[in-house]
């Protein structure tokens, strides 16, 4: 019983395995830590777009306050261990649920907001906890948070002389969050998610229920971002508001997978390839002085993209449209 | 044996426009039944009220023994009621049988269920070979069946169609009522809302006609056509007399 289908999703988890496989392999021909760095932010910001994919792109509820979540990770992760001496790994599940639930309490009241003004409102809630972290001096205010340093372990989930582990964790939460989304798509969820993106109404009709489709899609979406949020603060262990809940990192969770074919399996990866690496290159070399410059490159790709292929690059990927609904459609307009 | 579904003395004002006004019917299990009038007589009121796109202004809907007045959309679907939409609402990034899909995960979360059963029901429909197609590139008499297809998924005992044969052609007509008589002869009982009534009365078991709001009448479709005083409400009464 359809086959096509079944075989459709074997190969996507083949070359899922196939591209974990190569990319597992790269650091060992690949030892410049500049280059390796890329990498890193390369995989994690791939996982936190596929992340903010199953909300916006699935689900269809454009966030452009996901930073909340990054942020919150990253806080829960470094309060409780510089307070607290709570391993970083119990503070990256903390601080995922800990999203998943902040996530469902703002949904309870925005998911009633249509089209614009659900997406002003993660707007602005993002940035109303951005500046309540900024003002609040149990968790650093605007210093921040200085992860003390210890040497270098899995248990503290520290390495100051290889950025190896880090590359292969964030490689790891990138392939979590794609067999999340490749799981889900052929779920409940995935299907009622669609339906509730394309058409509320016709949805509801058919039993779906649309209001806790948006809350599933918000936890699973926040969960895993807080997740990428704890990394990061280990990654770079020093935290402040600006640098984990700035609205930039809501656009680099939305970007990629605009990029690459928002509400896809493969675009936010293909996109977060494409782009992240293009910022960091742009930013190093005809950066400079000149902060912004990779804005530009931001602008120039998305105004590319959405001329050219308004579907996303996946699209270009996908087998082509058969040219017999066009005659059908044609046939029967004459 | 108790009707499937009653409406209680429904009313239903829009900010000073009474749209249904004590409208009191039955529909019986198994029966295929025509809620027709004139253009403004309130039967896409009356029919969104039955599937739950809104609640009364007063009065009650029973359904299968079962004050479902107050329940929303989702949960009527899920205790038996079906239906589609006059403007149809396709699911357009998603695939035919993604469409269908949908419908029939209320009955089952076993993707592999969910997905035969919306087999079946596409090829009862006569969409089976358009399974893999976008809905958005369905042409429109496509687009009416699959919107009949999807609901018939969720397993409906009570199929609601909003003109779902209003706009085709002949031949896609006489294919849309041949598909109303099979989905009937599955059990599933219909009630449908239609404008033409040449199209609807040679299928229909039983006719309700409402104008301005309220039931000018009911009985056979046959009954039904010869009434004065439905000649009158559909071309004025000049033509009443006449006949």
């Amino acid at each position: 019983m359809d086959k096509a289908f079944i075989q459709r999703r074997r190969r996507d988890l083949v070359v899922a395995a196939f591209l974990t496989a190569i990319a597992a392999v790269v650091p060992m021909f690949v030892k410049d830590v500049y280059v390796q760095n890329i990498m890193v932010l390369t995989l994690m910001y791939g996982a936190l777009s596929q992340s903010w994919n199953i909300l916006s792109g699935y689900c269809g509820q454009i966030s452009l306050g996901h930073a909340l979540y990054f942020g919150l990770g990253a806080y829960t992760t470094a309060i409780l261990f510089t307070k607290f001496g709570v391993l970083p790994w119990f503070g990256m599940l903390s601080g995922g649920v800990l999203s998943a639930i902040i996530a469902m309490a703002l949904g309870y009241p925005c998911f009633r907001l249509g089209g614009h003004y659900f997406v002003i409102a993660t707007i602005v809630i993002a940035e109303i906890t951005l500046l309540l972290f900024h003002n609040w001096d149990w968790a650093g205010a605007a210093l921040g948070i200085d992860i003390p340093v210890r040497r270098d372990s899995w248990v503290t989930f520290q390495f100051t002389r290889s950025k190896l582990p880090y590359f292969y964790f964030a490689l790891a939460l990138a392939c979590v969050a794609w067999f999340v989304t490749w799981w889900l798509e052929d779920s409940k969820w995935g299907y009622w998610w669609r339906a509730v993106k394309d058409n509320p109404i016709a949805a509801e009709s058919l039993g779906v229920d649309v209001f806790n489709s948006k809350m599933g899609a918000a936890a699973v979406s926040a969960f895993l971002v807080a997740i990428g949020g704890s990394f990061y603060a280990q990654f770079v262990s020093y935290i402040d508001p600006e640098s984990v809940m700035g609205f930039q990192f809501s656009l680099l969770m939305a970007l990629p997978a605009v990029l690459g074919g928002i509400g896809t399996l493969w675009g936010p990866l293909l996109g977060a390839a494409i782009l992240i690496p293009l910022t960091e290159l742009t930013r190093s070399y005809i950066g400079g002085s000149g902060r912004g410059v990779d804005l530009i490159v931001y602008g120039g790709l998305i105004i590319a993209i959405s001329l050219a292929r308004p579907q996303g690059l996946v699209s270009l990927f996908s087998r082509k449209p058969k040219p017999a609904a066009n005659q059908v459609r044609e046939a029967v307009a004459s | 044996m108790t009707a499937l579904l009653e409406t209680r003395n429904i009313t239903q004002r829009f900010s000073g426009l009474t749209a249904n006004s004590d409208v009191s019917i039955k529909v019986g299990r198994g029966e295929i039944v025509g809620l027709i009038g004139p253009n403004g007589a309130g039967k896409s009121t009356l029919f969104n009220l039955i599937a739950g796109a809104f609640k009364p202004t007063e009065g009650q809907i029973i359904f299968d023994g079962e004050d479902v007045t107050a329940l929303p959309a989702a949960e009527r679907c899920q205790r038996g009621i079906g239906r589609t939409f006059q403007v149809v609402k396709s699911f357009e990034t998603m695939t035919v049988i993604e469409n269908v899909i949908v419908g029939s995960l209320v009955r089952t979360t076993h993707m592999r269920d969910a997905r035969r059963k919306a087999h079946e029901v596409l090829e009862f429909c006569g969409l089976g070979a358009r399974a893999d197609v976008l809905a958005s590139d369905l042409v429109p008499s496509e687009k009416r069946r699959l919107e009949v297809a999807r609901a018939l998924a969720t397993e409906p005992k009570l199929l609601l169609l909003d003109e779902v044969l209003t706009g085709l052609t002949p031949v896609e007509s006489q294919k849309g009522v041949e598909l109303v008589r099979r989905v009937r002869d599955t059990g599933i009982t219909v009630l449908m809302v239609e404008h033409v009534m040449e199209i609807v009365m040679p299928l229909v078991d039983r006719a309700i006609v409402l104008d301005l709001g309220k039931v000018l009448i009911e009985g056979k479709p046959t009954d039904v056509v010869r009434d004065p005083k439905v000649i009158s409400a559909y071309l004025g009464d000049r033509h009443a007399v006449g006949a």
